[in-house]
């Protein structure tokens, strides 16, 4: 058994007297791709938060390739290899597509800016190259995003819902995106409410209720979870 | 234009404001995080060169390069603490600052002459004064394409556009707010000290005045903040229009200042510059 | 420095103290309004207290009319300014970045201060209505201040129960706790906004008109009291207004303190550094709020 990407050790964060995640624990391993999913409020996108540095968590531990990560400030945890996409875009909307991706890089301007331009041509928006961020369209910004993502070559990839909102061609670019990174060895951990693409994707899924991990397995297990059925239908 | 004194005064006082509304832009136009008391590099670095000047017998323009490291270590020493703040708290920590240091620069009577000022000893170099303003300016100018034209200068707006995911990212917001923060007081501080030399007395009053901040704003907003020529527009064009038209009002100059801030942020949030670059697709260069 | 502090003088620094924070509370409890509800500052707070000072002080001067009576009249003016300035322009910025509803609110309080320069000239103004102390065992105690605090707490303890009891205040309450859940209980935010801002704006003027019987008037006197203000929600929690209350005591008593020790120059310095450093080592408050 190769060593975990990702650990995740009795994860806890509070709002109030709110419990948001609650002891949550994970392992993730290299070039796999997980999904996470769960009813509204169940505390995916804190979780996601949390292991990024974007919040602080109460408790717990967090390690990335076996270094303890929880605590440092969000933009050393990227730094370290971990990138993210958000629930609602956030790319930078007065710098052009091409400037949203060279602004995340450090060294040789020249090398970067061909990595951006072909990362760009990953995903279809070459052409758009100098058009402001904020002028694309909202699933051209999404792409963005995710190619933005890819400009540090990331060890681990987290996705929040990267299918909502987004029409049928463009998911399917999307989804292809997702294997081939997988293929390339990069562990993909994605939020997503499109329980087809969950179970079409992902090869291990944790469940969230009340910030409570209450199941983890293969897709088809999960969906015959009884556990599972209550979280989302109620008793 | 040297035939007169009035028209070297002007030209002077023309580079002041160019380099002073350049600075404002450099943090606030580029990370968005709103100085409402940028005077006060202005002042720290106008009794810096006014002590050495008074003091120490620096000659001017030492005196005055000294005047940008003071604001400097002001900027450090406010800078470090309240960039750690997210906006709206450093705009208020900065609107305090100003009346803090004309309280510090009060109280320490014995080096900077307290409420009754500081005189400098008599010194005709107006002209030469003038260049080294005129050359402050175009630094400031420079260096404002310098930074927007590199990777800096567009991580400082990843700042100003969303900066939860900058950090989010990987770029150091901190570091970066910092930077941009020292390098925008070192402008005022040099611009400062000039002035005080120039005018050959300063006190706390006429050095950290309010007026002075909301001018440098209402310039860039004008000119279109973010832009390399934004300030310097807006500081020519107010600079002009307030010469020829306002000073013979001079409340009606302010309430008219406060007008244009509240239109440009209504009805030309980019200034004039601004929407020029997206209407014709000018480069981020103009 | 070498001070010797009797029990007197912490006496007289506790009743001091607590004299000013009401009024301190009073005038931040309409910041923090508006904060919790529109998620706005509003630069223009102080210049708003300012026109309250001179609207008691011309009631008083060409009409005769007593200052602590004229407080309603004041507070229903200055509610009505604060109506239009929302109605006309704030509402614009409501939901825009952070960067246009300063920058606004801070045009505004350039115009109102320029405005009140040319109306009522720079001079210093004074409404001699009621001057020196009486002692109180043994402390002096200001009879201006005295009443003042009185004033401040009624109109402040008002505001609450206006708050906690009346269909409005419930609604601007359930509106700063959440503008969705507002909408979806049928309230009309757009209408519990321009109130807001007006109740807020009076209780700004209700402060005016009790510090103008304090101090000088001058047009320029209320920039300081938005600095003050926002350091008093800083310290009670943004977004909590009981913290309002506590922070406006606690800047009271951290100033009359300071003052046993420095200039009073220097004790706005200690206010200054009390800002950063709460707000860098609790950034929602002593009380706990919401984060900005």
């Amino acid at each position: 058994m190769p060593a975990p990407v990702l650990e995740v050790e009795g994860l806890h964060k509070h709002f109030g007297g709110v419990a948001a995640v609650d002891g949550v624990s994970l392992s993730l391993t290299a070039g796999r791709i997980y999904g996470l999913i769960g009813p509204n409020g169940s505390g995916k996108t804190t979780l996601f938060n949390c292991i990024t540095g974007v919040e602080r968590r109460d408790a717990g531990r967090v390690f990335l390739n076996g270094e303890r990560i929880d605590g440092l400030r969000p933009w050393r945890i990227a730094l370290r290899g971990i990138g993210r996409t958000f629930q609602i875009i956030r790319v930078f909307p007065e710098l052009t597509a091409l400037e949203n991706l060279l602004v995340v890089t450090r060294g040789h301007l020249e090398e970067a800016r061909s990595r951006a331009v072909e990362l760009l041509r990953f995903v279809r928006l070459d052409r758009l190259q100098d058009e402001y961020a904020g002028n694309l369209s909202y699933g051209q910004q999404k792409l963005v995003e995710f190619a933005r993502m890819l400009m540090r070559d990331p060890t681990l990839v987290l996705l929040d819902e990267p299918a909502a909102g987004v029409n049928r061609t463009l998911l399917n670019d999307l989804l292809e995106a997702v294997t081939q990174l997988r293929d390339r060895g990069k562990t993909v951990l994605l939020v997503e409410h499109d329980m087809k693409v969950v179970m079409g994707l992902c090869e291990t899924v944790f469940v969230l209720d009340h910030g409570e991990k209450i199941a983890e397995g293969p897709p088809g297990a999960i969906q015959a979870n009884e556990r599972v059925i209550e979280a989302y239908f109620g008793r | 234009m040297f035939g007169t004194g009035y028209g070297v005064r002007a030209m002077l006082q023309i580079f002041m404001w160019i380099a002073l509304a350049g600075s404002w832009n450099l943090i606030s136009g580029l990370t968005g995080y709103v100085s409402f008391g940028h005077v006060a590099f202005f002042g720290a670095g106008a009794y810096t060169g006014a002590i050495l000047v008074a003091k120490a017998g620096w000659p001017w323009l030492a005196a005055a390069l000294a005047g940008g490291v003071g604001a400097c270590a002001v900027a450090l020493v406010i800078g470090y603490p309240c960039l750690r703040l997210k906006g709206p708290y450093f705009a208020i920590a900065m609107l305090g600052l100003n009346e803090v240091l004309r309280a510090l620069v009060s109280y320490f009577e014995g080096l900077t002459g307290g409420g009754s000022g500081l005189s400098l000893p008599t010194l005709h170099a107006t002209v030469p004064i003038y260049y080294a303003m005129a050359a402050t300016a175009a630094g400031v100018t420079l260096l404002t394409y310098a930074i927007i034209t590199s990777r800096f200068g567009l991580r400082l707006m990843t700042i100003r556009e969303d900066e939860l995911a900058a950090e989010a990212m990987g770029i150091d917001t901190a570091r970066h707010k910092l930077y941009a923060f020292l390098i925008s007081a070192v402008g005022p501080g040099i611009a400062g000290a000039l002035a005080a030399r120039d005018q050959g007395y300063i006190e706390p009053i006429s050095v950290f005045p309010l007026a002075m901040t909301i001018t440098m704003i209402v310039m860039v907003l004008f000119g279109g903040k973010g832009t390399v020529w934004g300030p310097v527009l807006g500081a020519v064009v107010l600079f002009v229009a307030q010469e020829l038209v306002w000073a013979r009002f001079p409340y009606v100059h302010q309430l008219l200042f406060g007008a244009i801030i509240v239109g440009v942020v209504l009805l030309m949030p980019r200034g004039v510059l601004g929407i020029l670059q997206l209407r014709y697709r000018l480069p981020r260069t103009i | 420095m070498n001070v010797v502090i009797t029990p007197a003088m912490v006496g007289q620094v506790v009743i001091s103290g607590i004299l000013a924070g009401a009024l301190y509370s009073l005038v931040a409890l309409g910041l923090a309004l508006i904060f919790g509800v529109m998620r706005v500052i509003n630069i223009a707070h102080g210049p708003l207290l300012m026109l309250g000072a001179y609207t008691t002080f011309f009631l008083y001067d060409l009409f005769g009319l007593n200052p602590y009576l004229s407080i309603p009249v004041t507070m229903a003016a200055l509610f009505v300014v604060g109506v239009v300035l929302q109605r006309t322009l704030v509402f614009r910025v409501v939901d825009a970045p952070e960067l246009s509803s300063l920058l606004l609110t801070f045009g505004i309080s350039i115009g109102l201060v320029n405005l009140a320069q040319l109306a009522f000239t720079s001079d210093l103004r004074a409404v001699e209505y009621l001057t020196g102390s009486f002692p109180l065992g043994p402390f002096a105690v200001s009879k201006p201040r005295l009443v003042a605090f009185v004033f401040a707490a009624g109109v402040t303890g008002l505001a609450f129960l206006f708050l906690q009891r009346s269909r409005v205040g419930k609604a601007i309450r359930a509106t700063s706790q959440s503008r969705e859940v507002a909408m979806v209980c049928g309230i009309d935010v757009g209408r519990i906004h321009m109130l807001t801002f007006g109740l807020a704006t009076a209780l700004a003027a209700a402060g005016g008109a009790l510090i103008a019987v304090i101090v000088a008037i001058q047009p320029e006197m209320g920039q300081i009291w938005t600095f003050k203000s926002f350091l008093v929600i800083v310290l009670g929690g943004a977004g909590n207004y009981p913290g309002a209350l506590l922070g406006g005591m606690l800047l009271g008593l951290i100033e009359q303190m300071a003052s046993l020790f420095l200039t009073t120059q220097l004790s706005e310095v200690v206010a200054y550094v009390l800002l950063v450093v709460v707000l860098l080592v609790r950034p929602t408050g002593l009380l706990g709020g919401r984060q900005i």
